[in-house]
């Protein structure tokens, strides 16, 4: 039951992706990318509700469970994203990301056929894994709203003004806010789970090792933010920075 | 009965023709009411606008109305007769169908405009106030304004900027959304350097600084556009403030260069900046436009999108045309 929840959903995002796409190239916005990602959404959290109730603990057991806590949150907060800032084409950038996602969580070996139920679970361990992953998907939606901003950037430089991605992408400065914006969110989230994350008991030396390496991500972002605020960025090293942070901070799970 | 049309437009008279002939926009209902009066008309509307005065009736069958409605247009402005050979005369369907093109903006100077649809729903609304309309007009005019909206939304016809202020103004939005909060510096006081700031202005530009050699030109224009002025050999100082620079001035050779947006890098904190390079002989080194945050445009290119825009335009037209015979079809209006 849960994988064909995670079946529906991955072909949900596809479609909205592909929907999307297709509009765009058409040189139309769709207003059903929402609809298709509010399907996505649904599906997802009937598919952690049902793992977390089998745990018996937070679903983020293994690389599939993380993969799709990480698609769900990406979902979330393109869905929080008040209509401000649901910048246009958002979710037609951000369906594609979450279909891979979760097409990678669904390959033979990522999700266990039978959830282990959890004994004595943790209160910090949790609180640790789910902020971290929500601050991942504040992170992730930050890093799709720099690919926008990347491809704009290069079509305003070369003067190729005619694409319906040109059209129908939003203004150079609002994308540069809801990549800050969004950083800031993640950036807090993640300095919870890594406090939460150093309160939880450490079985063995990965988890100091995983801790770490969250810190590194963690100072990444909080150097980026500090020379933003400081001496100021280009928008281009801004977007480039957020997206390869958070490429190099998905390495962090390699610890989990 | 019979739908008529008589009316002079900027292809057929020169403006020192339609500036007799315009009708102020508090005047449009008696001017419609006036008409009714005549012999034979029972309906009409009066559309008057920069570029054409239009005079929509309905008459009856064996009326000379347009022969009665030149001669009132004699008597009331004393230069009809001259102007005779700039009207033209369109009767029944051919009457309808002209106002469904003007509707559209399909008989506008600038193809596809859309200020046109308001114009002439005010001029409507002037004559059905002033109860100078009745079955006839108002079928065809509510029918003319749905075909209006129809042609918008169906077609590409309003799509891109067809002159180069617009254009510029297009871009600027592309960078910086609403450009409330943005700042806007003007090298130069020519003409174009005015029409693309008052673009910018109309579409909410914060502040506007002019720099000029002629400080008295720079403060005039300053004054005009609601700004400051600023001396020729300060406004370097001001580009680490503005988010957008026009300029246009005669200068024989490169007036931006590099290095001086290069030393305003840092204390902008690397904010975006667009550059409109309007002048020829350009004024800004295309060095600049290297800069990794500086978008620069010079007039070539943004003329080159004013023609696209247009050529773009100009392919919609059948498609607009038809929507027009097959919407006028389905109203089977009496007198058409």
């Amino acid at each position: 039951m849960d994988r064909w929840l995670l079946i529906t959903s991955t072909l949900f995002a596809a479609i909205g992706a592909a929907w999307g796409m297709i509009s765009v190239n058409r040189g139309r916005r769709s207003l059903w990318t929402i609809v298709w990602m509010l399907g996505v959404f649904v599906c997802q959290f009937a598919f952690l509700g049902l793992r977390g109730k089998q745990h018996g603990t937070c679903p983020l057991i293994g690389y599939g469970e993380i993969l799709v806590f990480l698609s769900w949150a990406l979902t979330l907060f393109y869905l929080l994203v008040g209509s401000t800032y649901r910048i246009s084409l958002l979710g037609v950038f951000t369906a594609p990301a979450v279909a891979v996602f979760q097409c990678i969580a669904l390959l033979p070996g990522m999700l266990d056929e039978v959830p282990k139920k959890i004994e004595n679970g943790n209160f910090w361990h949790e609180i640790h894994s789910s902020t971290s992953v929500l601050a991942y998907g504040a992170l992730a939606l930050s890093a799709v709203a720099g690919v926008m901003f990347l491809v704009l950037d290069r079509q305003l430089k070369e003067q190729h003004l005619k694409s319906g991605l040109f059209l129908n992408l939003p203004p150079i400065r609002t994308l540069l806010v809801s990549l800050e914006r969004l950083q800031r969110v993640g950036g807090g989230l993640l300095t919870l789970g890594i406090i939460a994350g150093f309160l939880m008991p450490r079985a063995d030396h990965r988890v100091l090792a995983h801790l770490l390496a969250a810190l590194a991500v963690w100072s990444g972002y909080v150097l980026l933010t500090i020379i933003k605020l400081t001496r100021g960025l280009t928008g281009r090293r801004q977007a480039l920075a957020v997206v390869i942070l958070f490429i190099l901070s998905l390495g962090v799970f390699a610890f989990v | 009965m019979q739908l008529l049309c008589l009316g002079l437009n900027h292809r057929t008279a020169p403006v020192e023709v339609r500036e007799r002939f315009a009708v102020g926009t508090s005047k449009l209902g008696d001017a419609a009411i006036e008409i009714t009066t005549m012999e034979g008309i029972c309906e009409s509307v009066v559309i008057s606008t920069c570029n054409r005065t239009e005079y929509y009736l309905v008459a009856q069958g064996d009326s000379d109305a347009f022969g009665l409605l030149e001669a009132h247009l004699a008597h009331k402005t004393s230069h009809a007769d001259s102007a005779t050979p700039h009207f033209y005369r369109k009767e029944r369907n051919e009457a309808a169908r002209h106002l469904c093109r003007v509707v559209s903006g399909l008989d506008s100077m600038m193809l596809g405009e859309t200020e046109i649809f308001g114009q002439v729903k005010q001029a409507y609304q002037s004559a059905l106030g002033a109860g100078a309309t009745s079955g006839t007009l108002n079928r065809l005019f509510q029918r003319a304004f749905g075909v209006g909206k129809k042609v918008r939304t169906e077609t590409r016809i309003q799509e891109g900027s067809t002159s180069v202020g617009n254009v510029a103004v297009d871009l600027a939005e592309k960078i910086f959304g609403h450009l409330k909060d943005s700042e806007v510096m003007i090298l130069g006081a020519g003409e174009m350097c005015r029409i693309t700031a008052q673009s910018l202005v109309s579409r909410g530009a914060r502040s506007i600084f002019v720099s000029n050699r002629s400080f008295e030109r720079a403060e005039k224009l300053a004054a005009d556009m609601g700004g400051s002025a600023v001396r020729f050999d300060e406004w370097q100082s001001v580009l680490e403030r503005v988010d957008i620079v026009i300029s246009s001035t005669g200068s024989p050779h490169a007036l931006v260069h590099r290095e001086d947006v290069e030393k305003a890098r840092r204390a902008r904190k690397y904010r975006p900046l667009f550059f409109i390079d309007i002048a020829v002989p350009r004024d800004i080194d295309p060095a600049v436009g290297e800069i990794e945050e500086v978008y620069l445009y010079d007039i070539d290119t943004l003329e080159q999108l004013a023609d696209e825009a247009r050529v773009r335009r100009q392919k919609q037209i059948e498609e607009c045309e038809r929507i027009i015979d097959a919407e006028l079809a389905k109203l089977n209006l009496p007198g058409t």
